[in-house]
């Protein structure tokens, strides 16, 4: 297998210093490095997009959560992205027309022109930082953990940490956004096919999918039925969950980069549905490795159990290629993130170009530093904290959309209400509150997230409402006395 | 052809809506329950297959109908 892992990884090396020169020498301005030239087809276009989207943690997380909870991990992970697909094509039309209307470099720009306010700038500013560095930090942790359990002798976590981090910046600092776009689609390509040769080889170990099952069945039947044998998929979960997800492409600055930069609105249409169907046939191949863990290695610990699946119990090829994908997707996701991440900074500062370019690469610089550090000292609960950070942004749900729908520019409560949000579900990470409301007497409980999600969503209609109301008014008046 | 293309548009965005909402009823989610099982595989998770193609279905004639592909024909949305 070491020769193979020499042959792939310097092929994928190869692969990125070649993106990286192309895009480079196809970068003649800061908008070209920022914004890959603003002339994304679908095919790329699609790949990019679920190279960030299946992360890491489709891989290493989705197998073991279809291990532990079972079959109603489909909903959570594939209706949620196969409706993603559809809130692009709805979403995806506003956001383009709101970007040509005040010249997009970013959400928190354009929130700070649409809402007249730097505060909502900073607002938004403030909830992607605190929910997406801990989220690009699982990424690097994640694969860290599983390649220190692969290759016991060769790197510790943090090693393999630094050493992913390291290459992410080379060619993100190099190539800028166009040369993240190529590795992302070598990175789709390579995830696509070695969950494909994986999942075949999982079928053919039980001679079947009834027979794959069936044994299952026999193992832990709670497996096949919501909400799994410890109860964690319950319709509440699920759908707070769904919300989540489908609310990704318009709250996080990765996607939404990717949306506006998308070639014309055919393009982004086409790679939609070409989205929808890789999420499909990618989940569908997560299902028999998470099935086969749960029949054959149901009582190991999550990283012996993906290191046997996906590596130990694999031809030395494909073992080589699951861990080369595995740093492909964990670099592909943490570098859209983080180049997001400087490119919304980038949005809010003004001043001479060169200047500015130069606090945008030193953020990212920063923000990878940061994430790198993160990585090291958390924890291992992948799943949950992807959730949790996707949950975070989620929040900035309502307030987005009241600037891109509403045809007036929307209240400076709402950046209020939406901070507060931010802080309260961040009081409910941290413990600080709880982050379930009760409600003993009726025997009702309901999560915070979705709460808040449902509270803001209220809010914003009525600020909405009563703002229009209160327009309309003066002109009905003048009306009346002409 | 404007407006029917609006009224198809607005029929996908509640399809869309309602078989998300049908996702989290009874119909998908059979709590404790396998059964019934198609091709070996349980309710939960056949039936949620069908959802998630359904919804990319619906995204491909969304893409169709969409309001914005006329204006598009003249530029971009």
């Amino acid at each position: 297998m070491t020769t193979w892992l020499w042959i792939l990884g310097a092929l994928y090396l190869g692969g990125l210093v070649f993106a990286t020169l192309g895009a480079r020498s196809q970068s003649h301005s800061s908008d070209d490095f920022m914004m890959a030239g603003s002339d994304l087809g679908f095919i790329v276009g699609c790949l990019t997009v679920a190279a960030t989207l299946f992360s890491t943690f489709t891989l290493l997380g989705m197998p073991d959560f279809f291990r532990t909870h079972g079959v109603g991990a489909w909903i959570f992970l594939a209706v949620s992205d196969t409706a993603l697909a559809f809130v692009i094509i709805w979403f995806g039309a506003h956001l383009r027309r709101r970007a040509k209307e005040h010249d997009f470099q970013g959400i928190a720009g354009l929130m700070r022109s649409i809402y007249g306010s730097r505060w909502a700038g900073y607002v938004y500013l403030a909830g992607i930082f605190i929910f997406l560095v801990p989220y690009v930090a699982i990424q690097i942790r994640g694969i860290g953990i599983f390649m220190n359990a692969t290759f016991p002798d060769f790197l510790p976590v943090w090693g393999w940490s630094i050493l992913i981090v390291a290459v992410m910046l080379t060619y993100s600092e190099l190539g800028g956004l166009k040369a993240i776009i190529y590795a992302d689609a070598i990175q789709g390509v390579i995830l696509m096919t070695v969950a494909l040769v994986i999942a075949y080889g999982c079928i053919s170990h039980f001679g079947s999918i009834s027979a794959m099952f069936s044994e299952v069945r026999a193992t832990n039947e709670a497996l096949l039925s919501t909400p799994g044998p410890k109860g964690l998929l319950s319709t509440q979960f699920l759908l707070a969950s769904f919300l989540v997800i489908i609310l990704v492409p318009i709250t996080q600055p990765q996607m939404t980069t990717r949306l506006v930069i998308m070639r014309d609105l055919k393009s982004m249409h086409r790679m939609a549905v070409m989205l929808g169907l890789f999420a499909i046939v990618l989940i569908l191949a997560i299902v028999p490795i998470g099935m086969y863990g749960a029949a054959k290695y149901a009582e190991l610990p999550t990283s012996e159990f993906l290191s046997r699946a996906l590596i130990h119990d694999q031809a030395p090829i494909i073992a080589a290629a699951v861990a080369i994908g595995l740093i492909a997707a964990a670099i592909s996701t943490a570098d859209s993130l983080l180049f997001a991440l400087g490119s919304e900074l980038r949005s809010m500062l003004s001043g001479d170009e060169k200047t500015v370019m130069r606090y945008t690469k030193g953020a990212i610089v920063f923000f990878a530093l940061l994430a790198l550090v993160v990585a090291i000292l958390s924890n291992d609960q992948l799943v949950l904290l992807a959730r949790v950070s996707f949950a975070g942004t989620a929040i900035l749900a309502p307030f987005i959309l009241a600037a891109l729908l509403s045809r007036r520019a929307p209240g400076p409560e709402l950046i209020v209400a939406t901070a507060l949000g931010l802080a309260l579900f961040l009081g409910s990470v941290t413990q600080a509150i709880p982050d379930t409301l009760n409600w003993v007497s009726m025997g009702l409980s309901l999560r915070l997230d979705l709460a808040l999600l449902m509270g803001l969503s209220l809010f914003t209609l009525i600020s909405l409402g009563v703002r229009s109301a209160c327009a309309k008014q003066p002109s009905a008046l003048s009306a009346g006395s002409n | 052809m404007k407006r029917s293309n609006s009224l198809a548009w607005k029929l996908c965005c509640l399809g869309a809506f309602t078989l998300s909402l049908l996702t989290f009823t009874p119909l998908v989610i059979s709590t404790n329950t396998t059964g019934p099982m198609l091709g070996g595989l349980p309710h939960t998770l056949w039936s949620s297959i069908l959802v998630s193609l359904a919804l990319v279905a619906l995204t491909f004639i969304g893409t169709l109908v969409h309001p914005g592909e006329q204006a598009d024909d003249q530029g971009d949305a």
